[in-house]
């Protein structure tokens, strides 16, 4: 079953792709969780 | 309440009404009615998804988890950013390929008819039952602290949320969350800075959080990997990913959120803005209750925040024992105010000695308090057999009741009654549509024009007025209210894990998967009945199970002829 076939909507309306996208997301959340932890060790 | 709230009140729930209803208008067929007309923009459609998984419990119950237990249960969202973009990768390019309306339509064509029903009577199942829990957790919530009837306040919510929804479906739906999340973030935001504010005038925001620090109620990130602790970044990511996985990809009330987007790129950006959204806004709500915390060291608490288990114990033989618990608390509790107010001096001071002196001696403090906290709660438990002695539901909206001004409180309120609402509307919604497309539209046949809009406006009324019935019902639960608490994570593994034999093991075939369901349906149930695992694990036990057992089944039978969807 082609699950991952290519988006035939083109591509997003920002940063150009949407592994871009995916990774800005995912980027995100990684940022997230660093903040998170530093948040508590300088608080603690 | 005064009257500044109950018109501020009023107001917000008269404008969501008269939003949804006028946004809604003119469904003409049952795809319209159902599928919202296709045509929501990326900003609504993640709005909606929003909308729909925040209930009035989050914002009530989400603070208080941070003033007891410090800001971790932030790590049991961690797997979403990660579902959603599995999901905009696998599923809604799929969903949308096939125009399906519900999700279980394509196990259908995958498996076959038995497959379907059995994962859309699943979702049926835990879904109706659980919508009556979040319009009645925060009715008592409400009733305990306000003295508003609780009746009242489930027939208000349910009747408010049927005459928009029922009328409209899901464009309805959609447009009143997007005002219902305007209400409730303006409400919670206002909350968090007048908190700050609140603070004596000598404790700065760098302070506050050098309290709730020092004191555990930052404790954000815990990297410890043990399955029995409910919420560390190991069962975030991993439970936590099966859960969303399985919540985004497979559950109708939020299928039915993205597949209103106009197409695919509508629909995955709706999911992914949620996404980023979700883990930085629940940080939020948690600092907020760990404000709270902060505020309440610096003024007296109550020893236990929920006023209806304390008139019990008032009420019985350990009266006395419980008024003398209640006074040396408050006096731990005033020496406690003292330590406070020195290790802040302290920190201004900048002797480090002094400060980690003065920390030590306001943990030591408020060590003290929480074991004679917990000597009242004792009393409270012996004078309540067989219910959860916890206050943590109770703990933001006593503190906004009784420390915010007015006109903010009305707002904080109304956004408490949105956040029911937007629940609430989402997933009857969600269950009118699955009860049309799975079962009527299915089973039975019929037209897809105006007459379905009458049997999804009827079906959606019927899951309404049951979703009241059973939270009238849910008062007399007593404990088994947690079983149903946590009934999404012992469905959701099953279901997902149906998916993935659908879409990733191809020798599969309809039957063998429907009966891996069944038997791994029962495995997860006897994990919660007969072990302490925690609940978000049952989410990957249950998945596994399914996929596992099916691949185990087919071996002993011929590979699938059948074509996948999509094929």
């Amino acid at each position: 079953m082609p699950v991952t076939e290519p988006d035939k909507e083109g591509v997003p309306p920002l940063l150009g792709s949407w592994k871009r996208i995916y990774a800005l997301v995912l980027g995100e959340l990684v940022l997230c969780i660093l903040l998170f932890r530093l948040f508590s060790w300088a608080f603690s | 309440m005064s009257r500044l709230d109950w018109f501020v009140l009023g107001a917000a729930l008269l404008f969501v009404v008269l939003w949804g209803l006028y946004k809604g208008r003119g469904a003409t067929t049952g795809e319209s009615y159902i599928g919202g007309g296709r045509d929501h923009r990326w900003w609504l459609v993640g709005l909606s998804i929003m909308a729909t998984q925040a209930s009035a419990i989050t914002f009530l119950s989400t603070p208080g988890l941070a003033y007891v237990d410090g800001m971790r249960f932030v790590q049991f969202y961690f797997g979403m950013p990660l579902a959603a973009v599995v999901l905009s990768v696998t599923l809604i390019p799929l969903y949308h390929r096939l125009k399906v309306s519900t999700a279980y339509e394509i196990l259908e064509a995958r498996f076959d008819l038995k497959t379907r029903l059995l994962a859309a009577i699943l979702f049926l199942i835990q879904r109706g039952l659980a919508v009556g829990l979040t319009i009645f957790a925060p009715a008592l919530v409400l009733s305990v602290l306000l003295g508003w009837s609780i009746h009242a306040n489930i027939l208000l919510v349910g009747v408010l949320v049927m005459l928009y929804t029922v009328t409209g479906g899901t464009k309805a739906v959609a447009w009143a969350h997007s005002s219902q999340m305007v209400i409730i973030a303006g409400g919670m935001l206002l909350a968090g800075v007048m908190t700050a504010h609140r603070l004596p005038a000598h404790v700065s925001f760098s302070d506050a959080l050098h309290v709730a620090g020092g004191l555990g109620r930052l404790n954000v990130i815990d990297t410890h990997f043990d399955v029995n602790n409910r919420y560390n970044l190991w069962s975030g990511l991993i439970g936590g990913f099966f859960l969303m996985l399985s919540y985004f990809g497979t559950d109708q009330s939020q299928v039915q959120r993205y597949l209103a987007g106009s197409d695919l790129t509508q629909s995955r950006l709706g999911l992914l803005l949620n996404a980023m959204l979700k883990v930085p806004m629940q940080f939020l709500i948690l600092l907020l209750g760990a404000l709270v915390f902060v505020f309440y060291q610096f003024q007296a608490p109550p020893l236990f925040f929920n006023p209806g288990p304390v008139r019990q114990v008032l009420a019985g033989p350990d009266a006395a024992a419980y008024r003398a618990v209640e006074a040396r608390f408050a006096q731990a509790r005033a020496g406690q105010s003292q330590q406070a107010e020195a290790y802040v001096t302290a920190r201004h001071g900048g002797d480090a000695a002094l400060i980690a002196a003065n920390k030590q001696r306001l943990q030591q403090a408020q060590a003290e308090s929480e074991t004679i906290r917990r000597e009242g709660v004792a009393l409270i438990e012996k004078a309540n057999p067989g219910t959860n002695p916890s206050d943590v539901n109770y703990i933001f909206l006593a503190y906004v009741l009784g420390s915010l001004p007015v006109g903010l409180v009305g707002l904080v309120i109304a956004a408490v009654f949105s956040g029911s609402m937007s629940s609430m509307s989402g997933e009857i919604s969600a269950l009118g549509a699955t009860t049309v497309v799975d079962l009527w539209r299915r089973l039975i046949g019929g037209s897809q024009g105006q007459r379905e809009v009458w049997v999804g406006r009827l079906a959606t009324f019927a899951w309404g007025c049951f979703a009241m019935a059973f939270a009238e019902y849910a008062a007399r639960l007593g404990s088994l209210i947690e079983a149903v608490n946590i009934l999404g994570s012992l469905f959701y593994g099953t279901i997902l894990g149906i998916f993935i034999t659908a879409f990733y093991v191809k020798r599969v075939q309809g039957g063998t998967a429907f009966y891996a369901a069944l038997v791994a349906e029962v495995g997860v149930l006897a994990c919660f009945k007969f072990t302490q695992i925690s609940f978000l694990w049952y989410n990957l036990i249950g998945c596994v199970a399914v996929v596992g057992l099916a691949w185990a089944f087919s071996l002993l039978r011929p590979p699938a002829q059948e074509a996948a969807p999509g094929q």
